[in-house]
């Protein structure tokens, strides 16, 4: 586009100014030649009306680019042989005889451009002529036309460099804009747009535009705060229910039986309150960005027995414990966990099999597919006997306070509505992914792949200290 | 005798000082520790806890991290350097860099609210347990100039001057001296000297190791006694 516009504007100025520059040199040149054969024509009139011979008289007046001719009453004199009065054109020859005015004809005799003046002179019953070579002109000119036509080149190649250089450096601030919303779109909330070099346009843009995700930002963290505060907050009354009813609790015997009924109900759901502000409490902290993980090597196998055992304990005493199977392929692979995030993944997978699925029947460690130059990724899979999951539900059961259809309502209700939630937000925080699917056999099984390596250990031994 | 009722009479002359700004978690806390079989001692803040422990030495303190006036960290930091007391301190948090903090501003274990009373008597007992060295084992570990005596809960250098540590750090030191030149892990080492199990706070052993080898080693940035084995855990080369 601007080299466009850089080729027809230096085309037309080239244009003009070559068609201007000839216009004012050939006239220029005309009006000399015009002068100068007038004077030479009185010359020639007064010589020749004294007494020198024609010839001489021509030599006189000849300059080196052009020739003298007399014609006087039909007879033609000339200086040199180089130039007869054939060559000079006959409409001027006529004009000038016959009609006895002056004129000037350009033409081209011999490949090169010549001007021809012809003046009638009344005293001798003649006229003179003279023909200049003007070659010297148009060789200038050409020569000017060749020096604009470059130019021309020049400057379009100059405006088409000038002109990428110039729209990019107008767009960048767009294609800045661009990048920052996709940013921002992706969750990187910390994202604004930089200097703009001065352009006060573009500083109204960035301003209004920083101004905008400041504001999205506030209003984001905010909320994120308020259940984090809320949550806070609700810790303290919480502790004293607790440490009151455990007061309560051991002295349950002494009750009478409705008051112990009430004292059970009170303690179960007690309890439930505190694990929901608890996975509220996490889950903000994943909101506001403020999760700490501390990394910790583990054998994978060891990992999900020790797990899978803990949480066996806090279950119901009449619930089976799962099997757990370790495939000999994942022996020797080392994960980076934070244990206290993985057992409460565990935790929650076996509690929500418990819940709706009859209770957990295997947990399985497999090795996962992604062996890459970051390790080999494990799986560990939590399965169950239960109904199972239909595909639509399988991905909104990690959405927060997912109830599901009717057939998943919760029984005892001592779910929080936030474990599968927090399995996902633990997870993503390792690097990893969970899915829910069909067990063979019909019941669902949940799985999560962690990967081999994590981005940066972060404890202790991790460090050493140069003793091994 | 139930084991419950031997652990009660065992807690009977255990006192324990709760600073907590609340009160009303104060006074359920005091019920539920007086019902485990403790005696309470209430402070609404530092000061006066500081003032209080000056008259009153208590056996555990629970220092809750967010007090007005002088905050927990600075409370710990000055109860520590005129006792060896258990601390535990109570946060709001267990994955924030407060933990860390507490533990190093001379705190022994922490507790995250909202507790269980279980888990806080829980706490108390393992940090009352005494260090009872098993029958075949010397009275006397020994290692570098230092000497360490189990049953007196001492530990000198070998010109007779003592090293002053607390009784998780003797305990975990013991825990180490024991078995020189082998490796413990931070679990075995959390479920020794804390009664943690395999998802304990690991950050507990490595931040009471980093305040031992201040104590003991000669240049606590090189350690010569207590190593770190990268991925493994601890050892204590005599």
């Amino acid at each position: 586009m601007f080299a466009l516009g850089a080729l027809v504007l230096s085309a037309s100025m080239g244009a003009l100014s070559y068609f201007t520059t000839r216009h004012v040199l050939v006239s220029d040149s005309d009006k000399a030649d015009f002068r100068l054969a007038f004077e030479n024509a009185t010359s020639v009139a007064q010589h020749v009306a004294a007494t020198a011979t024609i010839v001489q008289t021509l030599t006189k007046v000849t300059t080196p680019n052009s020739h003298s001719l007399l014609e006087e009453r039909g007879t033609w004199y000339e200086r040199t042989f180089d130039l007869t009065q054939d060559d000079i054109p006959v409409s001027l020859r006529s004009m000038v005889i016959n009609h006895s005015t002056a004129a000037s004809q350009t033409y081209t005799l011999h490949g090169s451009p010549q001007i021809a003046i012809g003046i009638p002179i009344k005293s001798i019953h003649g006229a003179y002529f003279e023909v200049f070579n003007v070659e010297d002109l148009a060789h200038t000119l050409s020569v000017f036309a060749l020096g604009l036509f470059v130019a021309g080149i020049v400057t379009t190649a100059l405006g088409a460099v000038l002109g990428r250089w110039a729209s990019g450096r107008s767009l960048r601030p767009l294609a800045g804009v661009s990048r920052a919303a996709v940013a921002i779109a992706g969750g990187e909330l910390g994202t604004r747009l930089g200097s703009t070099g001065g352009d006060p346009d573009l500083a109204a843009l960035t301003n209004s535009f920083n101004r905008m995700v400041d504001q999205l930002q506030e209003r984001i963290e905010r909320e994120a705060r308020f259940t984090s505060d809320v949550s806070h907050e609700l810790r303290s009354p919480l502790t004293t229910l607790a440490a009151s009813l455990g007061v309560l609790e051991g002295h349950v015997e002494s009750l009478d039986p409705p008051a112990r009924r009430a004292v059970e109900l009170l303690s179960a759901d007690v309890r439930r309150f505190q694990r929901m502000v608890g996975d509220l409490l996490e889950i903000s902290r994943s909101d506001t960005g403020s999760a700490e993980i501390s990394l910790e090597e583990v054998d994978p196998a060891e990992l999900v027995r020790r797990a899978v055992a803990a949480v066996h304990r806090s279950l119901p005493i009449d619930t089976p414990p799962p099997t757990v199977e370790v495939d000999p392929a994942v022996s020797g692979t080392h994960l980076w966990v934070d244990k206290r995030r993985f057992e409460r993944v565990m935790s929650n997978l076996l509690e929500n099999a418990s819940l709706y699925g009859g209770g957990a029947t295997a947990v399985r460690v497999t090795p996962g597919n992604g062996s890459s130059i970051r390790g080999h990724s494990v799986r560990v899979s939590v399965e169950d006997s239960g109904p199972g999951l239909p595909p639509t539900e399988r991905a909104k059961v990690f959405e927060r306070f997912y109830r599901g259809n009717a057939a998943f309502q919760r029984g005892a209700g001592t779910g929080t509505g936030l474990g599968l939630a927090l399995v996902a937000e633990h997870v993503r925080l390792h690097g990893g992914k969970v899915w829910a699917e069909e067990a063979e056999g019909g019941g669902a099984r949940f799985t999560i792949e962690l990967p081999g390596q994590p981005a940066e250990p972060d404890d202790e031994l991790a460090e050493g200290d140069g003793a091994r | 005798m139930t084991p419950e009722t031997s652990r009660n009479l065992d807690a009977m002359a255990s006192r324990i000082l709760v600073v907590e700004d609340d009160e009303r978690i104060r006074s359920s806390m005091r019920l539920a520790l007086e019902g485990e079989g403790y005696e309470v001692d209430e402070a609404a803040n530092g000061e006066e806890g500081l003032e209080h422990f000056s008259g009153h030495p208590a056996d555990v303190a629970l220092i809750d991290l967010m007090l007005p006036g002088m905050d927990g960290f600075e409370c710990c930091r000055a109860l520590r350097r005129q006792s060896a007391v258990p601390i535990i301190i109570v946060t709001a948090r267990s994955d924030t860099h407060d933990v860390v903090a507490g533990l190093e501003a001379g705190a022994d274990d922490y507790v995250t609210k909202p507790f269980v009373t279980k888990e806080l008597g829980a706490r108390i007992r393992a940090l009352l347990r005494r260090v009872r060295p098993a029958d075949d084992e010397p009275t006397v570990l020994a290692f570098g100039d230092l000497e360490l005596v189990p049953e007196e809960g001492a530990l000198r250098h070998k010109d007779g001057t003592e090293v002053h540590c607390t009784k998780t750090e003797f305990r975990l030191l013991c825990e180490l001296a024991s078995s020189p030149n082998k490796v413990l892990s931070r679990e075995q080492l959390l479920d020794r000297v804390w009664g943690y199990d395999y998802f304990g706070d690991g950050r507990l052993v490595d931040v009471h190791i980093r305040r031992l080898r201040t104590k003991v080693e000669p240049d606590p940035a090189f350690p010569r006694h207590i190593l770190t084995v990268r991925g493994m855990g601890y050892k204590l080369v005599p």
